[in-house]
């Protein structure tokens, strides 16, 4: 990771009297994975439509590959990719036909849309016409759409949600490539498991602000809580505790129960980002 | 990363996408097809001159140069059907119980000692027969030439001094040449074929809408003014390309083409900017038809009134096609100049120019806050 892709310094944009994103600040870098993490109405579609240049911030300044969002929006829109949550592809034409149409938009001659249908496993399908197709299939046609004009920085909006695992698996792989390409990635999840996976750092967004950004191990460190998990047999009953790994007494606990007869498992169990999520916020990512 | 790309080819990719999806929509391309072939045979089947006479039935004798005499005196327009009998006459005027094959309107049946009796200054019956749909002016007009016959017959003068006449015709003197009814009902059928393409171009642009694929569009290097530019030429084109053809299939071009593609040319800004309204307006097909029609019956209102004779009401005259409709029919019918039809055109300009930049500003503003 090196140069700052996107940098947003105190932006809040209000609907009236609703504050939909309220003084944020952060930034991704080149190559990284920025997971954006919050309930339905937290403020993560508004934020996207900021950066991508659908709406201007009403305070604070988005930099976008070092320009200004609001001055050179041509500039930046060439070279960014969005895909966004609701599936708003040309169903009356081919997936051949949508990333042929968009390919003139951005300048792309002799645009070959084979490679990429190939990327998202769509190329025997290619000729079809998209309403004809799953949510899979086109979901996985939007991410194609999106790395058409091999973007700098990628605005994934829900890419998996609702997904079946091949679709969501194809989807994921896509994600990694473009990171290691050098792609600056903005996902935004509800799915705390992907977003786990996949990102570098994640923010939490809650009421328009954002409650915390790191890495989802520092994250899992600072606000989750550490346990282990066993399971004893005991007079032909079977038991389960967890002990907390941070205790002052952890070591006396944990000794008592590797000792005493009938253990049948023990587990190690982290802390979720989910847990993590509601120790911050107060509430769940599914809300 | 993109190439640097020109507006035009933008707009023109996004015209080309359009066109493509248009012609995949099924439901207009068939109503396109069909409204054409409907209103070109419909335009050919309509009466293409005005019969300016109508036929009298009499039955007389022996008075064959008086009644000649009398119809190269005032009988213009009249065509007189002679019938040996009166019940000849009055089978051809349907009443001897068959249904005559074309029925007279007016029968005149002559004594067969009319000539005698009134030469000798003696009193005899002519029958009139009138059918009950014939104007009682022209009943009037019929007994009076019974009684001028009668006159000539007797050799006396009439009882009053003919007074000289002298007919003012105002505008051209079309006797001989009425504009028929094909002529009048052709602005009409130009109108009708450009609101079947302002229903695509609405649609087009509620889907795009509704679908949010213009959102998709405007994250690219796409501004919404190539957006905006687009779906108006497309519109534009669309609309004038049809009622062209149509124009050409119902023969439109033998009197002033270029005034009359002009009228189209305007005609197709007008419904381009209601059908951009209508899209940006409706939010499901109905919603869209409805907001469609709204526009567009108005504006057939001077289309239709060219057909009824008069000039049109003065709240017909206000409203933004009238101009147009006027274009057409003066240049087309009439053959008038581009002289005489300008303050129509002008009139017309101005109400494109309104219709097109409102319809502009109402989808801008629809697609900016989505």
């Amino acid at each position: 990771m090196s140069e700052e892709a996107i940098r947003v310094e105190g932006v809040s944009y209000a609907y009236g009297d609703v504050k939909a994103v309220d003084d944020i600040s952060f930034s991704v870098a080149q190559g990284e994975v920025l997971g954006f993490l919050g309930p339905n109405g937290a403020g993560k579609s508004t934020t996207i439509k900021l950066l991508t240049g659908q709406m201007r911030p009403q305070t604070g300044d988005i930099a976008i590959l070092g320009m200004n969002v609001a001055k050179d929006r041509d500039a930046i829109q060439g070279r960014i990719g969005v895909c966004f949550e609701e599936k708003n592809l040309y169903l009356n034409l081919s997936a051949k036909e949508n990333l042929r149409f968009f390919a003139r938009l951005f300048g792309i001659r002799d645009f070959d849309p084979t490679p990429l249908l190939q990327r998202v496993g769509l190329a025997d399908r290619a000729d079809d016409r998209v309403k004809g197709y799953s949510k899979g299939m086109q979901q996985r046609l939007m991410v194609a759409r999106c790395l058409l004009n091999n973007p700098d920085i990628l605005f994934l909006d829900e890419p998996t949600d609702g997904l079946d695992p091949v679709s969501s698996q194809a989807i994921r792989r896509v994600i990694e490539e473009e990171a290691a390409r050098g792609a600056a990635i903005l996902l935004t999840t509800h799915d705390m498991d992907e977003a786990d996976k996949l990102s570098d750092r994640v923010a939490f967004i809650n009421d328009g602000t954002i409650a915390a950004l790191d890495t989802p191990e520092n994250l899992k460190l600072a606000h989750g809580q550490r346990s282990v998990r066993v399971r004893t047999r005991a007079n032909g009953e079977i038991r389960e505790r967890v002990v907390p790994l941070d205790a002052s007494d952890t070591g006396d606990q944990l000794k008592a129960v590797v000792g005493a007869e009938g253990l049948l498992t023990i587990h190690t169990e982290e802390a979720t980002l989910e847990a993590v999520f509601i120790t911050l916020t107060g509430r769940g990512l599914q809300e | 990363m993109s190439a640097q790309v020109s507006r035009a080819a933008i707009v023109w990719a996004i015209v080309r996408k359009d066109l493509r999806e248009y012609s995949r929509e099924r439901f207009f391309v068939v109503i396109t097809v069909i409204s054409i072939v409907i209103y070109g045979v419909a335009f050919w089947l309509m009466p293409s001159s005005v019969d300016e006479s109508f036929a009298v039935g009499i039955h007389q004798t022996g008075m064959d140069e008086i009644f000649a005499a009398a119809m190269d005196d005032q009988g213009v327009g009249i065509e007189l059907v002679q019938f040996e009998s009166v019940a000849a006459l009055e089978a051809a005027l349907g009443m001897g119980g068959a249904e005559p094959e074309q029925p007279l309107a007016i029968g005149l049946a002559f004594p067969a000692d009319f000539l005698q009796r009134v030469a000798a200054g003696q009193q005899t019956t002519v029958r009139v027969y009138v059918d009950a749909n014939v104007p009682v002016e022209l009943r009037g007009a019929m007994e009076s030439f019974v009684r001028e016959i009668a006159y000539a017959l007797s050799g006396n003068p009439l009882p009053v001094a003919d007074p000289d006449r002298e007919v003012i015709v105002l505008g051209e003197d079309r006797v001989g040449a009425q504009v028929p009814f094909r002529e009048k009902i052709r602005p009409l059928f130009a109108f009708l074929a450009l609101i079947i393409e302002t229903f695509a171009l609405s649609s087009l642009v509620a889907t795009e809408i509704q679908a949010r694929t213009v959102t998709a569009v405007l994250v690219s290097p796409t501004r919404v003014s190539d957006f905006l530019a687009a779906k108006g030429l497309l519109g534009t084109g669309m609309a004038f390309a049809q009622a062209v053809l149509l124009l050409l299939i119902i023969g439109s071009f033998a009197n002033q083409p270029f005034i009359l593609l002009a009228a189209v040319l305007l005609g197709a800004v007008l419904v381009t900017g209601c059908g951009l309204i209508a899209g940006a307006a409706g939010k499901d097909f109905i919603e869209t038809l409805f907001y469609g029609m709204a526009f567009m019956i108005p504006l057939m209102i001077p289309a239709i009134a060219v057909l009824f004779p008069g000039s049109a009401a003065a709240w017909v005259q206000v409203l933004p096609s009238y101009g147009l409709v006027q274009a057409v029919v003066q240049s087309s019918a009439y053959n008038a100049g581009w002289l005489e039809v300008l303050p129509h055109l002008g009139l017309a300009l101005g109400w494109c120019v309104i219709a097109f930049a409102a319809g502009l500003v109402i989808l801008k503003r629809r697609v900016e806050t989505l």
